[in-house]
């Protein structure tokens, strides 16, 4: 395309005369030279991009559309002509109480989840920042659950939780608490899935914003000192707010990701004891893929769920937005 | 201030200890004898140590296989590794490089998609798949991976960061848009690249979701499904097979953790957060 220009390939090409020296030839400037291939310069660019947009397209854009459609019709498993049936699987999602409850018990996940998912990581990161030896190292530790598929990280807290011979409980009764059964109780199975959740991702967070803690300029903190600022003054003007960006990301992903919990569950619950751990994309592989097979049903659900992850996106965006320049 | 740093240290080592205690427990578990396993007092060194539970999984577990899940595990992974790698990075250069009518659509497109939850797309990606016949088979998990935008965010932040002015030269030299991108671009981007290759794997390989809907055969499940059934084939005393099968699972990227750190942590952050 555009750096063709100086290609030979029988085409004739017009030199730009202007330019100081061929190296310095940038990007932008040589498009205006490049008129007689303007053919080229578009077609090149989308040769490259070809079999992303062929895959996207197929794999994105048409699954995006269809299923919407899908959920306007009444599609299942096997049924070959479905049938347009309007806004009928969204009222009946209204009277659907186990979706209700299960989209309740999202909610819940994602409350409880948000401070420890936000605030552990943060507050080790700021810890850590602090001159710790062997920093490399100890945030290895932290980051290696994150490598763990969930099923796995699942299956070890299901073991580890285990009321009677697990060792968690094992060791709380030793400090003289009498311990919940956990997964088995229904007041504390969320808790436990949260605690699950946790264990898992805190490194990855934790990764991200020590990364963001090193980006700020340390001659703020310099500057502060000569003002005679604490260093708890310092942590609230500086650092928290050029934090803001990064905390926003963090919010937004995780609230993303909790309002899709379904590993944990899967493995841990099953959605269990009674529906307290019962979430909308449990409900969603059972009314799609188990019980049901009602595509049109799943689908709408899955479009529900979008809506409203779309909504809590825009609501933190505009909550949390802030300028962070330095 | 080096004594408080020296508390801290320790603090963070006990604390960090502490983190990979549960990671502890399951290979324990998974050493013990049968009949240890469900010891009180916990016992945290196997003693007699055995291996039966890896046997068990590996060549004759009672729902599927952790071997084969394995294989199936590791050939769905490689190849989504080279082909998001490839077709990512093919996608980035140009975003990166050239002025052409449509980027911004379509990088905008490539982004906007990342808001997009994966579980839109399981319902009409299953009956697609089922329409062609392709359920239970490799490319049913390996092509929709690919279609991932990710890998050409982060190529297109790195591509944008390296100077232009090796590529610039060997235009004049007379390569064409191929041979820069080939012979120079990539070679200068292997950080990147190997943080990409990273992640795909890390995602391919921990996957859950589609590879339980789409895979109904046992002979084509993936790691995380086997072992997630696993768990429904063995009572709660017998918990030696389904950690053995948990310790298997884990390794590969143990192993390309403890060989790649830095390039995972950069990889991170390299993540949408830079730029």
């Amino acid at each position: 395309m555009e750096q063709e220009a100086g290609r030979v390939n029988g085409s004739v090409v017009p030199e730009p005369s202007p330019m100081p020296s061929p190296v310095a030839r940038g990007g932008a400037a040589a498009v205006t030279t490049a008129r007689p291939l303007k053919w080229r310069a578009v077609v090149v660019p989308y040769l490259f991009l070809a079999p992303m947009l062929a895959l996207f397209l197929v794999f994105r854009i048409y699954p995006l559309l269809y299923g919407l459609y899908i959920s306007f019709t009444n599609a299942r498993l096997g049924r070959s002509d479905y049938v347009f049936n309007g806004l009928n699987n969204y009222t009946r999602l209204l009277d659907d109480t186990r979706f209700q409850v299960s989209m309740l018990n999202t909610g819940v996940y994602t409350v409880e989840s948000t401070l420890p998912i936000l605030g552990l990581p943060l507050l080790l990161a700021l810890l850590l920042n602090r001159g710790v030896a062997l920093r490399a190292l100890l945030r290895g530790a932290f980051f290696f659950p994150f490598t763990l598929s969930v099923v796995t990280v699942g299956l070890t807290w299901l073991w580890l939780l285990d009321p009677l011979v697990g060792p968690f409980n094992y060791y709380l009764k030793q400090l003289g608490a009498t311990p919940p059964a956990w997964l088995g109780d229904p007041s504390t199975a969320m808790i436990a899935i949260v605690i699950t959740s946790t264990w898992w991702v805190t490194g990855y967070y934790l990764v991200i914003y020590l990364a963001a803690l090193q980006d700020i300029p340390q001659h703020l903190y310099e500057a502060a000192a000569i003002d005679g600022a604490t260093s708890w003054r310092a942590f609230w003007s500086i650092t928290l707010p050029l934090l803001r960006p990064i905390i926003l990301f963090v919010v937004v992903i995780h609230i993303i990701g909790s309002f899709q919990i379904f590993g944990q569950v899967f493995v841990m619950t099953n959605g269990g004891p009674g529906d307290v751990t019962r979430t909308v994309i449990q409900h969603l592989y059972e009314t799609g893929f188990k019980d049901l097979f009602s595509f049109g049903a799943a689908s709408a659900m899955s479009w529900v769920l979008f809506l409203v992850i779309l909504l809590f996106s825009a609501i933190q965006f505009r909550l949390l937005r802030g300028r962070a320049e330095y | 201030m080096a004594v408080r740093r020296s508390a801290l240290t320790g603090f963070f080592l006990v604390l960090a200890v502490l983190w990979l205690t549960p990671a502890v427990w399951v290979l324990v578990t998974s050493l013990k004898q049968t009949k240890d396993i469900v010891r009180v007092p916990p016992e945290w060194i196997p003693n007699p140590a055995t291996l039966v539970h890896y046997s068990e999984v590996f060549v004759s577990a009672r729902t599927a296989s952790v071997g084969r899940a394995f294989l199936n595990s590791t050939v769905v992974a490689v190849a989504t590794v080279i082909g998001v790698i490839l077709i990512s990075a093919l996608a980035a250069y140009p975003l990166a490089r050239m002025q052409f009518p449509g980027r911004n659509a379509v990088f905008a497109m490539l982004v906007g998609s990342l808001m997009v939850p994966n579980i839109i797309g399981l319902i009409p990606l299953y009956i697609l798949f089922q329409g062609i016949g392709w359920l239970s088979t490799y490319q049913a998990l390996i092509l929709p991976e690919l279609a991932t935008a990710f890998g050409v965010f982060l190529l297109r932040q790195f591509f944008l960061s390296l100077p232009s002015e090796l590529e610039d030269a060997a235009r004049i030299d007379g390569a064409n848009s191929f041979q820069v991108f080939w012979r120079i671009l990539m070679p200068l981007s292997q950080p990147a690249l190997a943080a990409l290759a990273i992640f795909s794997f890390r995602f391919s390989w921990n996957d859950f979701t589609w590879p339980l809907i789409a895979m109904n055969k046992q002979e084509m499940f993936t790691l995380p499904v086997a072992l997630s059934l696993l768990r429904g084939a063995y009572t709660s005393e017998s918990y030696g097979p389904i950690m053995a099968g948990a310790v298997v699972s884990a390794l590969p990227l143990l192993i390309v953790f403890l060989i790649a750190n830095r390039h995972i942590v950069e990889g991170v952050q390299l993540s949408g957060l830079k730029g």
